[in-house]
């Protein structure tokens, strides 16, 4: 560790200035904006650009769609991952193969996959031959709100592996000798799942979630591939909103939008955190 | 650490017997890997399908007649290699978005290269004033969703003037918190001793950092290298809105949906192509990525 180095400051500067430039300074600078009214005198008008983003419809549905669609994506990933990398343990030194298919999809370009995608979710596709043959009826997968599931498939398809190998590395650290411990005391398989790994994979737990779900936000690009531009209003995101007031040049609604949007988040964060830190303790 | 203390532990597995749920495990991740590669494999296999055999079979879709099914095509009458020679020499439109996704992603590594590994190494590596702040400043951004990340670097793009130019893609890309986040948190775990051994020697910050710590983080360095470039190549929020009035200047991630409309017969091909340098990558940092997220103090 050094201290007192001021070729810190040489270190620092690259980054420190270009996070200022794109991130912290415009950031500040755009809460007034938010609270000006845009025309010729630009008047300050207090809050009154939130309450009208508030009654917005385009955005209400917007961050009411965004926020469904990462929800639906977030905790799938979270279990399934957390599921997976279980199975993955308990193969020991043959789990290579399948752990690196599970997270080969992170890195391929889910733009590229789009024309399999509308393939495999076409109303005579594969997915509908499954569902038939398990005796359901066929689904228009790619209207209306049967839209999310190609989608969400489609998000989860690419994200997932890099929760599993997050997951995966947190298990190689629980010392093995715990569990032949337990299993000397009489635990099944299930007991030594639920009273070992679980608690021990709580902090990792919380950080593949965060970030599950914090990437889920980000769910448009997989919308813009399968829906287009202009979705169905059931795939209507948050992006999409601010894409068509940044067309308009209008700053006021974009600041509004966006800040609405970080208080938003930072809230639900802030709860999520203090319920982790009410529970810390019992893990020592 | 934990490698070393696990390594006993391992050795004695190989002597343990087979567990029945290990062939239930097998099953199950043999299902969950032949989803999750099936649409990859398919996707090259189609892209040798001709153009009147893809023509023929594409238009088959969107037709809502529940007596009629797709078929799931596996080999083609003849293969052919025109779709790539068309894409690759004669029709020059498609290879100058796939240039311009390489352009964009390499002037992004090597940005970022310059800055992050060293934004991480002075938080991680340097007692001053306001660290702690500005790590979690850094944090902060970090879980910001892109929505509203997006909104300070338009105005300070528009402020510098460059908006719908390249750099408006490039420039706030070189600055990702994540990978701040990813490399420092990497760099937290070395060992003191290596950093006084350099300082013994007589080497200041600069050497250390040059000689020391990039050597020894090669493979969170990989991993990151790895990640940015999947999200790079991926790019479809940025170019939207940052070059939204410049078609010719868009990467081809964000093109697929107007070529899978203009010309069926070569999107198979160009996904193909696209796939393509992204398993290169795969392929050559899997272990770093690997390595990277299991040293790091990401758990």
């Amino acid at each position: 560790m050094f201290r007192h180095k001021k070729s810190v400051l040489l270190f620092l500067l690259p980054g420190l200035a270009g996070l200022a430039a794109f991130y912290l300074v415009p950031f500040l600078g755009g809460v007034y904006y938010s609270l000006t009214d845009g025309t010729f005198q630009n008047r300050f008008v207090g809050i009154q650009n939130y309450v009208d983003i508030w009654h917005n419809e385009m955005f209400l549905l917007g961050l009411k769609n965004t926020l469904e669609l990462s929800l639906l994506c977030a905790p799938f990933i979270w279990l399934f991952s957390f599921l997976l990398a279980v199975t993955l343990k308990s193969l020991g030194r043959r789990a290579g193969f399948f752990r690196n298919a599970l997270l080969l999809p992170y890195l391929m370009p889910s733009s590229a996959m789009l024309l399999i995608w509308l393939l495999m979710f076409d109303y005579g596709g594969v997915v509908n031959r499954l569902f038939v043959a398990m005796g359901l009826d066929r689904v228009l997968w790619l209207e209306g709100s049967a839209l999310r599931v190609p989608v969400v498939l489609l998000y989860v398809w690419k994200n997932l592996g890099f929760s599993v190998v997050i997951f995966a590395a947190a298990l190689q650290t629980v010392p093995d000798a715990y569990y032949e411990y337990a299993s000397l005391e009489g635990a099944s398989a299930f007991q030594r799942e639920v009273k070992i790994t679980l608690p021990l994979m709580a902090p990792t737990s919380f950080l593949v979630f965060l970030l599950a779900w914090v990437n889920a936000f980000k769910i448009f690009k997989e919308v813009y591939f399968i829906g287009g531009a202009y979705p169905d209003q059931t795939v209507y995101t948050l992006q999409h909103f601010m894409n068509n007031k940044f067309t308009h040049l209008d700053y006021q609604d974009v600041t509004t939008a966006a800040y609405s949007f970080a208080i938003i988040v930072f809230i639900l964060f802030g709860l999520m955190y203090s319920t982790r830190a009410v529970r810390a303790p019992s893990d020592a | 650490m934990t490698q070393q203390t696990l390594r006993p532990a391992r050795a004695m597995k190989r002597h343990r017997r087979i567990r029945p749920g290990q062939a239930v495990a097998v099953v199950f991740l043999t299902l969950m890997a032949v989803l999750i590669l099936l649409p990859i494999v398919f996707t090259f296999l189609y892209s040798f399908f001709p153009k009147s055999e893809m023509e023929a079979y594409l238009k088959l879709r969107g037709n809502y007649d529940a007596t009629k099914w797709m078929d799931v095509l596996i080999s083609p009458k003849v293969a052919s290699v025109r779709q790539y020679y068309k894409i690759l020499i004669e029709e020059p439109q498609y290879l100058k978005l796939f240039v311009n996704s390489v352009v964009y992603t390499a002037a992004i590594l090597l940005g970022q290269a310059a800055v992050v590994p060293l934004m991480a190494y002075a938080l991680s590596r340097f007692q001053f004033k306001g660290r702690d702040a500005l790590f979690f400043v850094i944090l902060m951004l970090m879980v910001l969703p892109f929505q509203v990340t997006m909104v300070p670097s338009v105005i300070s793009l528009r402020f510098m003037g460059i908006m719908e130019t390249p750099w408006a893609v490039i420039l706030p890309m070189w600055f990702s918190p994540f990978y701040i986040f990813l490399i420092r948190q990497f760099m937290m775990g070395l060992p003191n001793e290596l950093l006084e051994a350099g300082m013994m020697d007589g080497a200041g910050p600069l050497r250390c950092y040059l000689h020391v710590v990039i050597p020894v983080c090669r493979p969170i360095l990989g991993a990151a290298v790895a990640l940015s470039f999947a999200d790079c190549w991926n790019m479809v929020e940025q170019p939207l809105v940052y070059l939204a009035n410049r078609a010719g200047d868009q990467p081809l991630s964000v093109m697929f949906n107007q070529i899978s409309i203009d010309g069926a017969d070569v999107a198979f091909a160009g996904a193909a192509l696209y796939i393509l340098p992204a398993l290169f990558v795969y392929f050559y940092f899997q272990e770093d990525i690997l390595l990277g997220v299991t040293l790091s103090e990401l758990k």
